[in-house]
């Protein structure tokens, strides 16, 4: 984690700009937070203009409104602000990369405890505590 | 004559556990699909117990281009589970464990290609 879905219509974006979101999302989001580069995980996936995605929250299902959606799913434990300036980060990058107006993206960042989620092998650190955890050896 | 009490029984969730399997195009063999669902299901009656309910998975193959892990080409597979609530943290990580071993083993990814989750139904997050 994190794990970032972005929502984009069919063809709207290039290899590139694909590319230049994923490294800007990083650094965006290790830029507010502990965590590794590696931990960030972006994926895009084109929609079929239905406006809702499955999700693994609630009733299984997240609604928007936009053409383009940004889906992330976070450790839980960071302040309202960063959680704030995290994504209204990811939507500003999104929309200057894409080229696109900001008010054509939004966002819903959900988050469950660290000890949900197992990567590399390892459960994962609560926010803050990565560097013990990274000082670990890793699971076979 | 007293007023009836009519007692209403919550909404309740019946149990089931279910799994998104997002995997990069090209990592996951076609033919070990079919054995990762039964080794899951396996999973979920031993560890979790019979009265976790049915299990239900989905997969979603992201394109190549499409998946990036800091910033770079992915080779990740994320396994997103929603399991009944009340489990606890033994129990939860057990069950992680032995996903992540049964997904190597059938895949040949290492652990660092792997990303497992288990939330509670009721988790709104």
């Amino acid at each position: 984690m994190p794990f970032y879905r972005c929502l984009i219509p069919k063809d709207s974006l290039s290899y590139e700009q694909r590319e230049q979101i994923a490294v800007a999302f990083t650094d965006v989001h290790c830029g507010l937070s502990t965590a590794p580069r590696r931990f960030v995980q972006v994926v895009f996936f084109d929609t079929d203009g239905s406006g809702e995605v499955a999700d693994s929250h609630g009733n299984g299902v997240m609604r928007y409104e936009t053409p383009y959606f940004i889906a992330g799913g976070n450790r839980a434990g960071r302040s309202e602000e960063t959680k704030r300036l995290i994504l209204s980060g990811l939507i500003e990058k999104f929309s200057e990369i894409a080229g696109v107006p900001a008010d054509m993206v939004s966002g819903r960042i959900t988050e469950a405890p660290a000890s949900w989620t197992m990567e590399a092998g390892r459960i994962l650190p609560d926010p803050g505590s990565e560097a013990d955890w990274l000082a670990e050896p890793a699971a076979a | 004559m007293a007023p009836r009490v009519l007692w209403q029984a919550p909404y309740i969730i019946p149990p089931m556990v279910t799994f998104e399997l997002f995997v990069q195009e090209g990592c996951v063999p076609d033919e070990s699909r079919t054995r990762i669902v039964e080794d899951i299901e396996a999973i979920c009656a031993e560890v979790l117990g019979a009265e976790s309910g049915p299990v239900s998975v989905s997969w979603t193959v992201v394109p190549k281009g499409f998946g990036f892990r800091g910033g770079e080409p992915s080779t990740t597979s994320l396994v997103r589970g929603r399991i009944p609530d009340g489990y606890g943290p033994d129990v939860r990580a057990r069950f992680l464990r032995a996903i992540g071993e049964s997904w190597c083993n059938l895949t040949g990814a290492t652990q660092d290609e792997l990303m497992v989750s288990a939330r509670d139904w009721s988790w709104t997050g």
